[in-house]
């Protein structure tokens, strides 16, 4: 059973540096793990605490969150904004009883397409390992 | 005529229904013109005087407290039934307030704590007959029944009630104000606020009139409804959130972590310093909300 877990994951990719690498894997024809579902915000500041736990509300196993590197942010300091946010909810998560390793914030820029391949490679074993998300309907 | 009312308790701290009494004065053009056909927390009514009522027959019912058992739920359910109106009274009724935090741990746990583990119980036991079940975790209480009127606060302050309880009496929905509470809070603004440092509450003592977040104390003012008056930032105590989330606001908890981040300045407080001084999240920012937050309860560990 274990074997053939796939776990769902929800990226949310910054328009101006991760989201741009992921076009860039794809455009040089990286392969990566089809268990990603990105979606694009124009900042990783941007990305509301309210959509991640959202998303593990409505069963995600892992959500993924990258910006660009610190000191990058097109808006100066969205990415440090994420960065404390992300802390302060991976606590948040453990308090509900949910893995805070299934929440990962990655810096990534746009040549980075191999980095974020090996992101999401990385992130989706560790979540095989981990297995379903406890919040996950149980059918 | 007088008004029929009915108040039923729940599971709660009696607060609000002291907050009720809070009114004083106010109670004496009140009272006379209310009829009060059930109110078991001060005078000795039985659950048999709300259910020989006919159903629809009481004006307005005021539910204080959530649903922690069975019984619970069979009150909150006759009180609807026998309610034309039914106004959800206090933020235990409408969110959950800081008892429902117990939506942390699982029904075991809690009932282990208290009945064998607490340091005051001398060869404790779980009382098994002759009370009532409990439920798994506590829901918001509309999510059994449906509400016309929500009245929040822990306690609502008495204002708040008197112009509610005036405005029903005139035959007129109360409108309550929909602000968050920063708009009526009288502390001094400034445009742009960097927080060089977050404090708890017992560091330094707050300057009078500056906003308290701006002086790196938490308040929960940006993601707090309006309504209290602004009672606590005014006697220099940062908003804990017990009007509940302000509008748009789905999570208050996740909105205020979220608002907390972005204010501080990233050179001053690392990551960790600010996990560290928040200490308990939940209990810090979903302290009145947790079970109408996204995620209302922690995942229990199965045995
Ligand atoms: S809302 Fe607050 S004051 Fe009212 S019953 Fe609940 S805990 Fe007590
Ligand atoms: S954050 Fe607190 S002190 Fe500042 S304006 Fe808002 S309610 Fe008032
Ligand atoms: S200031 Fe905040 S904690 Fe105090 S009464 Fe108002 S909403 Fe509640």
């Amino acid at each position: 059973m274990a074997g053939d877990f796939e776990p769902k994951i929800l990226g949310i990719f910054c328009n101006w540096c991760s989201y741009a690498g992921a076009d860039m894997a794809g455009t040089s024809r990286m392969q990566y793990p089809p268990n990603v579902r990105i979606v694009r915000v124009l900042c990783s500041g941007r990305v509301d605490p309210q959509f991640v736990l959202k998303a593990f509300e409505l069963g995600a196993d892992g959500v993924l969150v990258a910006g660009c590197h610190p000191g990058d942010c097109h808006y100066v300091k969205g990415n440090y904004r994420a960065e404390r946010r992300i802390a302060l909810l991976k606590e948040m998560l453990k308090q509900l009883g949910i893995e805070p390793e299934r929440l990962m914030l990655r810096w990534i820029s746009a040549s980075e397409g191999a980095e974020l391949v090996k992101t999401t490679e990385e992130f989706v074993n560790m979540l095989k390992e981990l297995g379903p998300s406890p919040l996950r309907k149980t059918s | 005529m007088p008004v029929k009312v009915m108040f039923a308790q729940l599971a709660s701290c009696w607060g609000c229904h002291q907050s009720l009494l809070d009114l004083h004065e106010t109670l004496i053009d009140v009272l006379p013109q209310l009829e009060i056909v059930f109110w078991h927390t001060v005078a000795d009514y039985k659950l048999h005087d709300v259910e020989k009522l006919p159903d629809g027959s009481v004006d307005v019912g005021f539910t204080e407290g959530f649903c922690r058992n069975e019984e619970d739920l069979h009150l909150l359910k006759l009180t609807r039934q026998k309610c034309k109106l039914l106004v959800s009274y206090g933020t235990c009724s409408t969110y959950g307030s800081i008892p429902s935090l117990l939506n942390l741990y699982s029904i075991d746990e809690a009932l282990s704590r208290k009945f064998k583990e607490a340091e005051s119980v001398v060869d404790g036991r779980i009382p098994d007959k002759y009370v009532p079940k409990m439920l798994e975790y506590v829901k918001p209480n509309r999510e059994y029944v449906k509400y016309d009127l929500f009245l929040p606060g822990c306690p609502p302050e008495p204002p708040l009630i008197a112009e509610a309880i005036t405005s029903l009496l005139r035959g007129e929905m109360p409108k309550l104000k929909e602000r968050t509470l920063c708009d009526e809070c009288p502390r001094i603004k400034s445009e742009v606020i960097v927080l060089k440092k977050v404090k708890r509450d017992f560091e330094g003592i707050p300057e009078p009139e500056k906003c308290l977040l701006e002086q790196g104390y938490i308040c929960m003012g940006p993601a707090t409804r309006e309504g209290c008056g602004a009672v606590c930032p005014s006697a220099g105590f940062p908003c804990k959130g017990c009007m509940g989330p302000g509008p748009n606001v789905m999570d208050q908890g996740a909105k205020m972590l979220s608002a907390l981040a972005s204010l501080v300045d990233y050179e001053s407080v690392s990551p960790e310093e600010l996990v560290k001084t928040v200490k308990d999240v939940i209990g810090t920012f979903s302290r009145f909300t947790l079970p109408s937050s996204i995620i209302p309860k922690s995942v229990f560990k199965k045995k």
